[in-house]
């Protein structure tokens, strides 16, 4: 029973960040209509960053990881305007793009990172809190929870209760008509855009201390981030949020009880049957809510 | 044409220099033009597949399938090398035409990640069960090809050069049929449905049918790139078939060009032999490719095959003379997902 | 007996119905117009027929086969073909090539006898018969062009010649008026009655009110999505439900 509710309180743990990384995902392919293939790697970067001026340089653990999210959510601003922007009538080319960026950022982070391809960050919260007898969450994963829930809701309040969060989603919508109702769609891109990369470099940096930070920890996550954009429906925010509950639930208890890799692959072929079945996703086809 | 004439003898040229090669090198290079020649094959293949417009993602998994398809016959099966690298190949044709029925109802950016999925998923499997694919390890020892000639003994195919001179024939072969393909009615068919596939259907053409013929040949050669790959190197791991070897094929085959036949062999060629000069730099070779994408992307839309085009265009410009008059020199630039068959 | 019969066909879109038990019925040989005021579902009834929408409900038959649900290629072996809105074509290829694809199914072979060369005799077939479409549509002097280089009027011309490849019964065109001046649209009047004259029976959605009084036999009208009328055109001309569908709706 403890092991049950264990992997429960675990699984919604992943479940935070399997939605910080799909909902950045859906954002960009909603405005963009581009599948970003560096997404993973932008979650390194902010891994790397936190390691950087966390383990490194010493500073607070709240302030590398804000700023692992700014500089992440900077790269991604430059994404779009240098690699993007310019394909926006060849969304394959931006897919294209974004792979040539993953080989640069790889081979940055092994140069950067040094040789020793291997990091560790040590932990900034020790300890843990007991929730029931033999039910406890670590300090450190209750932290990176309650941050990673915390964005989540001020994006999900920005997408809803502001007016550009209106604009954006009319983008999503309807690019064209949301050009002649005069919605700046450079703008839109950005926004959008520095919103996904910067919750990717946030997932990256909260992992950090609970995980190994190496040059190729995005390629596990991008493959999470499909499963649970695809199962989701591809342009769906809620639907995101959603299907990555689900899948962390599935993903962590099929680990729990039997094995890590047969878990990625039946979300693979759970992936695979949501696209031959129902392409649109479980929920809808558009960024909605 | 000027171009057509000179085709026949230009080719016997570069037979003859194929052929005469592997004397002037060194062993590590012979091995070299070894691996090249096996992804000559897989970028010309994937070629094939790209001609009716949908960009796989499962191509380099396929050529995997063929690799442990083939090595674990010779191995475990006592099949004979020679029957075990066609029976390898049909194993990956053979699971390219189970996917078909999945991939094959989406398309676009669906058809891409689908084809990953599955790619990735046969990849952990090769991972998972260490019966029968070894595990992470993979597959060692694998056999090579035994031939006995008349008065000349066996014939030592574990080394480079007669290795080297075995996959020359079957990679031309090949290539040969490749090219025949795409320019029959078949390849003619593939082009329409790249082109307009709503109107392809309604003069009968069974699109479904034509995408998964593409997919299940160029899977065929995929395969037998792996299986004479694993046979000279003696190894088959899910390392060698990654996501990253996916990636430099599809940086070779867009670097190369898209709308030309040779477009794919001249970017693996260019970009492979520029990586043999500066082995050195090992390391930055992502990078260095990261970036020979991106702007291969920006500069090049037709890939390196359409650069003398673009340039005689250039010229033409310079010159005065209206590019579109001289009517060859009018390269119009294609993008990305538009192979034409020549 | 009639070629091409609807019979009570209704088509829903989740909750919205955009066809309403439609019938109506064509003889071999006929024009057939089928008009109706934007949303009306001609477009769908033509979907429908063509095979690229299932009908939810009712029959579609074709020389007494019943074809609804059938897909789009399987219906061209049949005898029944389309021609798109727009200019459909495969731009990027030969007008000769776009008319060898659509002699695709007379041109069929397998992959071992393409790569051999034993569909040589069908491949010169084929040939043969693109080269007739060419000289019947008026295209032979422009074979070497690309598609997309040609004037619009000889792209509908290459669009429609691309579909009599096929050697269809029936050829079902889509708005193949759209965006021609009167010049173009005389000169595409004169062909489609040719292609008539050669045994082809013609069913078409059409928006210019001219051309399709002038070459049709007979008129369909649609109105969300039910027969409004159907007769000669003169009939649908002062039939005063049609005048005030046009009318009112406008």
């Amino acid at each position: 029973m403890e092991i049950i509710l264990q992997t429960c309180v675990n699984a919604l743990v992943a479940s935070a960040f399997f939605a910080l990384m799909a909902v950045g995902l859906v954002l960009i392919f909603g405005v963009m209509g581009i599948i970003n293939f560096a997404h993973g790697e932008l979650y390194m970067v902010g891994a790397y960053l936190v390691w950087y001026f966390y383990a490194s340089l010493r500073w607070p653990f709240l302030v590398a990881v804000l700023a692992a999210f700014l500089i992440v959510t900077v790269i991604g601003l430059l994404m779009e305007r240098t690699l993007f922007r310019p394909m926006r009538d060849n969304p394959l080319g931006g897919l294209i793009n974004s792979i040539g960026l993953l080989f640069i950022l790889q081979v940055l982070a092994v140069q950067v990172g040094g040789v020793g391809l291997m990091k560790n960050v040590p932990p900034a919260y020790r300890g843990s809190l007991e929730l029931l007898p033999g039910v406890a969450i670590g300090n450190q994963r209750l932290v990176a929870l309650v941050i990673a829930a915390a964005l989540l809701v001020c994006i999900w309040y920005f997408l809803t209760r502001t007016k550009v969060g209106w604009a954006l989603r009319a983008v999503a919508q309807d690019r064209d008509a949301a050009a002649l109702q005069g919605i700046n769609i450079d703008r839109i891109s950005m926004l959008a855009m520095g919103l996904g990369a910067g919750m990717a470099g946030m997932a990256g940096a909260l992992i950090a201390p609970l995980t190994r930070v190496e040059p190729y920890m995005g390629h596990g996550v991008i493959i999470t981030a499909f499963i649970v954009t695809i199962v989701g429906g591809i342009g769906s925010l809620s639907g995101a949020v959603l299907a990555a509950v689900l899948y962390a639930f599935f993903h962590t208890f099929v680990t729990t009880y039997w094995n890590g890799t047969i878990a990625t692959m039946l979300g693979l072929l759970i992936m695979l049957v949501v696209l031959i079945v129902k392409p649109t996703g479980i929920m809808g086809t558009r960024v909605s809510e | 044409m000027k171009a057509a004439k000179l085709a026949i003898p230009s080719l016997v040229a570069l037979a003859v220099f194929m052929v005469a090669l592997p004397f002037g090198l060194k062993l590590h290079q012979q091995d070299f033009m070894i691996s090249l020649l096996v992804w000559v094959l897989v970028v010309s293949s994937y070629r094939l597949m790209a001609l009716t417009g949908e960009y796989s993602l499962v191509h380099v998994v396929l050529m995997g399938a063929g690799a442990y398809g083939s090595a674990l016959l010779a191995k475990l099966a006592g099949f004979s090398v020679w029957l075990a690298m066609p029976c390898g190949a049909l194993v990956a044709a053979g699971i390219a035409a189970l996917l078909s029925f999945p991939l094959f109802r989406m398309s676009g950016f669906y058809f891409l990640i689908g084809s990953f999925a599955a790619g990735e998923a046969i990849r952990l499997s090769w991972t998972y069960f260490t019966v029968p694919f070894g595990g992470p390890k993979g597959i060692k020892l694998i056999p090579s090809p035994e031939l006995t000639l008349p008065g000349l003994g066996p014939i030592p195919f574990f080394e480079p050069i007669p290795y080297y001179y075995l996959t020359l024939i079957i990679v031309g072969i090949s290539l040969f049929i490749l090219y025949r393909l795409e320019n029959s009615r078949i390849g003619l068919i593939m082009n329409a449905i790249h082109w307009r596939a709503p109107l392809a259907e309604s003069v009968g053409v069974d699109t479904w049918r034509y995408r998964a013929l593409a997919f299940v040949i160029a899977s065929f050669f995929a395969g037998l790139a792996g299986a004479l790959f694993c046979h000279y190197y003696g190894t088959a791991n899910p390392a060698q078939f990654d996501v990253a070897a996916m990636v430099y094929v599809l940086i070779w085959v867009i670097v190369g060009g898209v709308s030309r036949f040779a477009g794919p062999i001249v970017g693996v060629v260019v970009l492979s032999v520029l990586n043999e000069l500066f082995r050195e730099a090992e390391q930055w070779r992502p990078l260095i490719y990261g970036c020979i994408l991106i702007a291969a992307m920006f500069y090049l839309p037709d890939g390196l095959v359409g650069l003398p085009g673009r340039i005689r265009a250039w010229l033409d410009g310079r010159r005065g003379v209206a590019a579109a008059e001289t009517g060859e020199a009018a390269e119009e630039p294609a993008d990305l997902a538009s192979p034409r068959r020549r | 007996m009639a070629l091409l019969e609807v019979r009570n066909v209704t088509k829903q879109f989740g909750g919205l119905t955009a066809l309403n038990d439609v019938s109506f019925a064509v003889k071999p040989g006929e024009i057939r117009g089928l008009i109706g005021p934007n949303g009306a579902g001609k477009s769908t009834m033509f979907k429908t027929i063509a095979g690229f929408y299932t009908p939810t409900r009712g029959d579609i038959l074709f020389s007494g086969t019943n074809i609804a649900g059938s897909t789009a290629y399987a219906n061209a072996a049949r005898g029944v073909v389309r021609t798109f809105q727009e200019t459909t074509l495969f731009q990027e290829m030969s007008v000769f090539e776009n008319v060898l694809v659509g002699c695709h199914l007379r041109a069929r072979s397998g992959v071992f006898s393409a790569l051999l060369g034993m569909d040589r005799d069908k491949r010169r077939e084929a040939e043969t018969r693109t080269a007739e479409v060419l000289e019947f549509m008026g295209l032979a002097g422009r074979r070497d062009q690309l598609a997309k280089e040609l004037p619009l009027g000889s792209q509908r011309a290459l669009a429609i010649a691309v579909a009599l490849a096929a050697t269809p019964k029936l050829l079902l065109m889509d708005e193949p008026f759209a965006g021609m001046n009167p010049e173009e649209t005389e000169h595409m009047m004169g062909l489609t009655r040719k292609v008539r004259s050669s045994g082809v029976t013609i069913v078409l959605v059409e928006h210019d009110m001219r051309a399709v009084m002038g070459l049709c036999e007979y008129i369909t009208v649609l109105n969300f999505g039910s027969v409004l009328a159907q007769g000669t055109p003169a009939e649908v001309r002062n039939n005063d439900r049609v005048i005030e569908a046009y009318l009112g709706g406008a």
